[in-house]
């Protein structure tokens, strides 16, 4: 067995404290306490940009926890959250967090059904939505959910003539809160002051493609140390901005959005809605960044496209700006440095072209970018380093309370997801499993005691599930799924991710799924990125009519077909894609195949297009 | 063979991109209708088809000529008869010079012939055929311009809104007609309407226009079964258990 220690290993009982705070509430109040009138949020109303201070999000959060105190919410019990990102929704996190309560999130694009089913499971007596349209999902399923107390609505537009005594709205909730305060004006800092470092800071359900979610079960001491981690790791300063948007119930958008900007004092800025984050990207202009590949992919096709659109000139000049730029990323690599000509080259085409293109896409004041959630094309990366934008991948999972391995700025394996985290042991198991250990590590799943112990080994390891290997200068590389390993009917093993992150390197493919286990070959489904094969197809008067039919033009198939072509040179004979096909149906996020980040959920696709899977055999 | 063949066309106003790549296709003897909300591009798609606008790119085949940019009057000798929006009639002209107007582009007797059918389906018009077709009441107006279009004989008539003002009894009997022209004479029709109801039930196929695309095509059994046609066109509301709803779905278009 391959064993990799970092220097410094932090004992299973040992505090760690940041600022003199062992847990993330103590942290928050005392930054809440520092930082007071500055702003610590922004939020669009109405179109403007609107800010909200410290001093609002610690009496926001009090005003939740003091109201929920008196509802009847006992230490250790979940509230559920069930909003797009808003304020709201850190005001009830850390409220909740500090009366001893655990935050989780829904996201909003579950069905009622999948509501009921965390309710359940989690047993939440709290429910908070953040409008109708979400207080419509628990109204279809209230019936099915016993032990739920009270609802909380955020938003009231729409519900100006509802009442129901279970529901409640964020107002009357505040109100709660100070009548409360005004009652027992020490109670919720005694409570905040009660958590300890081994208390749940949160719980986060897992996408669940292996069967029915499971609640991660993730401590103050495991953020505490993400923040001491990511101290050493990534930098974050007081003066920095940062764009909220991916889904908050997400461990790597609250770790990045929530608990450290608690502890670095960065402002956050809260997207509009999902579907304006490239606006919103630009107005912000964030200091650095975090981003899943699915992100990435769009602002490079975006930029591709800018590209095609352009003129003649202005083709060239993005062209040799992006080779210029280009080699100096592969010379970092390497190691090497430029040489004069190539560094002068380089600087004129960052003045000219390089420079401008980062200020169309909101990228232009961003020391660092990083990307994780699902593997990524190292070609991106590369071309993102070549345009000046300094993106960086890490790994991680729920289970390991975010990050666990990442690259930095000071040292980059492009290709690899870095180096573990300092103070978290990382060894990889015979089979090819990577197996960490260390104050990262989650407490367990809520109330599944038997599949907490199936997470661990004998003696105490996580096992993430990933297959990888450690090179020589520490990095981890992920191959692929262990579940997801592919053994063709020839005895082969195949990591499938690999081929698919290269196929999804295509402008055209948003995201491709190899089958093949038990299979004599290799095939491919594959979900085409709308925006840019319609434009394909408008641009070479080929028709269609909708999606079904775009997906249908035997020009789009032979197009797909040359890109699987593409990426099959790069592959051995028996890893080679042998037949494709495209998925006919507009995916979205609320359809069971993708999770919330738009992956395609393999076994979801397995079922679900079986038929289509049975047409290349 | 398909009377109607458009594939691709993209037409601009200025800078403004009202049609963003749109094919679609119209077989002989169909009623084919194109639904889609205000400034979707329905207008815009029937007017390119007509000549009155030229779309930058794409082709438009009318039984196998290529027409687009071609000048209007040419494609109404060909067969192609467009039913403006809003009637248009000439407001001075008796009912009968309105008629005689749509048999402009032909020579020949039987004109009076095709007058007569086109009395035979609007009697009203006939009673009044002497008057100014100004003083024709809205649906009476509405006739007069379906009129005139079967004056040029068409191969395929273009129907822009033929519902536009009317009240809900009048557009039924329009419809019908409508229906009764396609199934005795032949009248191969593309149809815009506002009314997806009526228009689902009047026509063949359908195709969804939004913001200048065709974002869902299908026969008009599958339309009026899919849920966004039902929530967004046919305006039927989930029940929901507070019995009023704001929010909408998000259109999937499947």
């Amino acid at each position: 067995m391959v064993e990799m220690t970092q220097d410094m290993i932090i004992p299973d009982d040992a505090p760690i404290a940041m600022d003199g705070c062992d847990t993330m509430v103590k942290l928050w109040a005392k930054r809440c306490h520092e930082l007071g009138d500055q702003t610590a949020h922004r939020e669009k109303e109405l179109g403007v940009w609107q800010a909200y201070s410290w001093t609002d999000y610690y009496q926001g959060g009090k005003w939740a926890g003091l109201a929920l105190l008196s509802m009847g919410l006992e230490k250790g019990q979940p509230v559920q959250i069930l909003s797009e990102d808003r304020r709201e929704w850190l005001y009830v996190d850390l409220g909740v967090a500090a009366v001893g309560g655990i935050p989780s999130g829904v996201y909003t694009t579950d069905s009622a059904e999948q509501l009921a089913y965390l309710i359940n499971d989690s047993g939440a007596p709290f429910l908070f939505v953040e409008n109708d349209e979400q207080l419509d999902k628990f109204l279809e399923v209230r019936d099915r959910m016993p032990g739920l107390h009270k609802v909380i609505v955020f938003d009231r537009d729409g519900l100006a003539s509802f009442s129901d005594p279970q529901v409640m709205f964020w107002d009357e909730l505040i109100e709660l809160g100070q009548a409360e305060e005004q009652a027992n004006p020490k109670k919720f800092e005694a409570a905040l002051e009660a958590v300890t470092p081994q208390d749940a800071r949160m719980l986060i359900y897992t996408s669940g493609t292996t069967g029915p979610p499971k609640g991660a079960m993730i401590t103050h001491r495991n953020m505490m140390y993400q923040g001491f981690a990511g101290e050493q790791t990534l930098e974050f300063f007081p003066t920095d901005e940062l764009l909220c948007f991916l889904p908050l119930c997400h461990v790597l958008e609250r770790l990045i959005s929530v608990d450290f900007p608690i502890l670095a004092g960065c402002k956050v800025n809260f997207a509009e809605s999902p579907e304006t984050v490239f606006d919103n990207l630009r107005e912000v202009s964030p200091h650095s960044f975090t981003g899943v590949p699915r992100i990435w992919e769009k602002i490079y096709s975006r930029i591709s496209i800018m590209r095609s659109e352009a003129g003649w000139v202005g083709r060239k000049a993005f062209d040799w700006a992006v080779a210029a730029g280009m080699k100096k990323a592969l010379a970092k690599e390497d190691g090497r440095r430029l040489g004069p000509v190539d560094s002068l080259n380089l600087a004129l085409a960052d003045l000219l072209v390089l420079r401008n293109l980062r200020n169309l896409v909101g990228l232009s004041r961003t020391r660092r970018c990083t990307t994780g959630a699902a593997p990524i094309s190292p070609d991106l990366l590369r071309w993102f380093e070549a345009i000046g934008v300094h993106l960086l991948e890490g790994y991680g999972m729920t289970e390991t309370a975010g990050v666990a391995t990442v690259n930095t700025l000071a040292c980059n394996f492009v290709g690899t997801v870095g180096e573990v985290l300092p103070g978290t042991q990382m060894r990889i198991a015979p089979d090819g499993e990577i197996q960490l250990k260390g104050p990262g590590i989650f407490a367990g799943y809520w109330k599944k005691p038997e599949k907490s112990a199936e997470t661990f080994t004998e003696d105490g390891w996580l096992k993430t599930g990933d297959v990888g290997m450690i090179d020589n200068h520490g990095a981890l590389k992920i191959t692929g799924r262990l579940k997801d390993i592919i053994i063709t009917a020839g005895g082969k093993n195949i990591t499938p991710a690999e081929i698919e992150s290269k196929l999804k390197f295509s402008p055209y493919i948003s995201d491709a799924v190899v089958i093949g286990d038990r299979r004599k070959y290799l095939t491919c489904l594959i979900m085409i990125d709308q925006e840019n094969v319609e434009r394909f197809a408008q641009d070479r008067q080929i028709p269609y009519a909708d999606f079904a039919s775009l997906t249908r033009a035997k020009e789009v198939v032979d197009l797909i077909g040359d890109v699987v072509k593409e990426v099959n040179k790069s592959f051995a004979q028996v890893e080679q894609i042998k037949d494709f096909r495209l998925i006919d149906i507009l995916l979205t996020a609320e359809d069971e195949e993708l999770t919330p980040t738009m992956k395609l959920k393999r076994n979801f696709v397995n079922t679900r297009h079986a038929a289509l899977i049975e047409s290349m055999y | 063979m398909s009377v109607l063949d458009i594939r691709n066309v993209e037409t601009f106003y200025g800078a403004i991109m009202a049609l963003r790549g749109v094919s679609l296709t119209v077989e002989q003897g169909e009623i084919v209708t194109i639904l889609g909300a205000n400034g979707a591009g329905k207008t815009t798609l029937m007017k390119t088809i007509s000549g009155l606008m030229d779309p930058e790119k794409g082709s438009i085949d009318f039984n196998g000529v290529r027409i687009e940019g071609m000048e209007p009057d040419k494609i109404v000798a060909m067969g192609l008869a467009h039913v403006p929006e809003g009637r248009e009639v000439f407001p001075y002209l008796s009912i009968e010079e309105n008629l005689r107007m749509g048999a402009y582009t032909r020579r020949g007797a039987d004109i009076r012939d095709d007058i007569d059918m086109v009395y035979s389906y609007f009697p009203i018009l006939k009673e009044r055929r002497a008057q100014s077709a100004g003083f024709l009441s809205g649906g009476q107006q509405q006739m007069l311009a379906i009129g005139r279009g079967l004056m040029a004989r068409p191969k395929l008539m273009l129907l822009d809104e033929p519902s536009l003002g009317l009240s809900p009894l009048l557009t039924q009997e329009i419809f019908a007609i409508i229906k009764r022209l396609n199934a005795e004479q032949g009248v191969t029709m593309l149809l815009v309407e506002q009314n997806a109801n009526v228009a689902l039930h009047t026509a063949h196929k359908g195709y969804v226009l939004e913001m200048g695309r065709i974002v869902m095509a299908g026969s008009c059994e599958d339309l009026r079964a899919s849920d966004d046609i039902q929530e967004f066109y046919l305006g039927r509301q989930e029940e929901t258990q507070r019995g009023q709803k704001r929010w909408k779905r998000r259109k999937t278009w499947r």
